[in-house]
């Protein structure tokens, strides 16, 4: 594995992205940057975009035109995307919670979190043990041997967290990681993200749970229509928005 | 003739229908996955192609495919006729039941949620890593009780090489059924393959039991 020597405080940098679906525009010019330590929520109604804009970053969606760049690198430049070999490098520096866990059914959690950086050539035990004590942090100790249909929603999202971190990425992405949740095990799952940003892991993180983006994030973008409406830090934004539409929305929420 | 006498000249042909049952899933159990990959091409062609061979398969009789399979080199090119039969009915048997396989095959495949192939691309797993370690055995196991009705049909089948004089066993009952004027050969030849398909509901039951630790 190369390391990188150009000092970029950006882990990503997405610069006029753009996103059609046939004629349906989802992303229109869409620009951000994360840096190191640093937690973003993305916020917005259904269909505004935000999930499609995690999936561009994290290349299960092609973009149309624009850049993304991980550590001041390129991985999509105008458009155009980086060779494969390269794009499989960038792929280890992200990793990505999914709303509906997407845990692999026929495998131990074990094998769930400890498989791929395996695949990739990290020593075993080294990860077998790594595994075990991220099960520890995620309040899972002991679960090694369960299988996901052993274990409740929220065990489930914490299992698919435990494997996205067992690969050591610089950023990590939730895609709404509590939307699938009955509301009493939304908690447990907030409670451990919520960790990792008290431990500065850089996340951005799609969610409808706004006393939570508040409380967590450095930054907070809102999101309609493919387009930023508006962005700021928690305070301001949730307490002061300065747009109509935003405003709109957050009452919305409060009811 | 003696109904232990009809019993022992029959058991020498399980040996042939056997021999038809095994090679035909040796065969037609990856031929299938490969008929299936196939149709599922990107490439328009390829997966036209192979639908239209699926469909002619699975269209057409077995009986007719044995008969085409056994006899069509002598009219087509004037080439002898395989003294073992064996070979044209195993191809006959192995290429109609990949036609039914890659069916099932199919339908498995996509049954399984994108978000398991999404899973895998995002933790860095290839192509093929995500289809053999992540989709193939979660397939294995929705499509067993599917695989195994194809096999119970597959027992009875091998009576069909009848029809190209293959001396496996129904083709031997049927021989002595009319040199005696006995109906008792079918009668055995039926135990026979109840009891062989007892025989294949216990071990695809087993196989099945094996998957059921998840869900």
């Amino acid at each position: 594995m190369t390391e990188n020597t150009s000092v970029s405080p950006s882990i990503l940098e997405i610069r006029g992205l753009q996103k059609s679906f046939s004629s349906l525009s989802v992303l229109k010019d869409i620009s951000l940057s994360v840096d190191r330590g640093n937690v973003m929520s993305i916020i917005g109604p259904s269909g505004s975009g935000k999930s499609t804009l995690l999936r561009c970053a994290s290349f299960l969606e092609t973009a149309d035109g624009g850049d993304i760049l991980y550590d001041g690198q390129y991985a999509v430049h105008d458009g155009v995307y980086a060779p494969k070999a390269s794009l499989n490098h960038f792929r280890t520096r992200f990793g990505l919670v999914f709303q509906n866990f997407n845990l692999f059914p026929h495998y131990s959690v074990m094998k769930n979190i400890s498989e791929a950086p395996v695949l990739h050539g990290q020593n075993k035990e080294e990860v077998r043990e790594r595994a075990v004590q991220l099960l520890k942090k995620m309040g899972l100790e002991g679960k090694e041997n369960s299988y996901p249909c052993q274990l409740s929603g929220g065990q489930q999202q914490r299992v698919a967290i435990a494997r996205a971190l067992a690969m050591q990425p610089e950023i990590l992405y939730f895609d709404e990681p509590t939307s699938a949740l009955d509301p009493e095990l939304t908690g447990e799952v907030l409670k451990v993200i919520r960790q990792l940003a008290d431990e500065n892991m850089t996340m951005v993180i799609v969610t409808h749970e706004m006393a939570f983006a508040r409380a967590v994030s450095e930054w907070v973008i809102f999101m309609d229509g493919g387009v930023i409406v508006e962005e700021g830090e928690p305070e301001q934004f949730f307490g002061d928005p300065s747009q109509e539409r935003t405003r709109q929305f957050l009452r919305n929420y409060q009811q | 003739m003696s109904l232990m006498t009809m019993i022992v000249k029959m058991s020498e042909g399980l040996g042939k229908t056997c021999a038809i049952f095994f090679l035909t899933l040796l065969f037609s159990l990856p031929l299938g996955m490969i008929v299936a990959l196939l149709r599922m091409s990107k490439n328009r062609v390829v997966s036209s192609v192979t639908r239209f061979f699926i469909s002619v398969l699975r269209g057409t009789p077995l009986m007719l495919q044995l008969l085409a399979v056994t006899y069509g080199p002598y009219y087509l090119f004037g080439a002898n006729v395989a003294r073992n039969k064996l070979i044209p009915v195993v191809i006959a048997f192995a290429i109609n039941y990949a036609a039914y396989f890659a069916e099932i095959y199919r339908g498995g495949i996509e049954s399984i949620p994108i978000g398991q192939y999404e899973a895998a691309e995002v933790l860095g797993y290839s192509k093929v890593q995500t289809f053999m370690r992540i989709i193939l055995p979660q397939v294995v196991k929705r499509i067993m009780p599917s695989i195994t009705n194809e096999v119970v049909t597959l027992v009875k089948d091998t009576s069909m090489a009848f029809t190209v004089s293959y001396q496996e066993m129904f083709t031997i009952g049927k021989q002595i059924a009319n040199s005696q004027t006995s109906f008792m050969p079918f009668v055995v030849a039926g135990v026979f393959y109840y009891v062989f398909n007892d025989v294949v509901d216990y071990v695809m039951g087993r196989i099945e039991k094996r998957l059921d630790y998840y869900r």
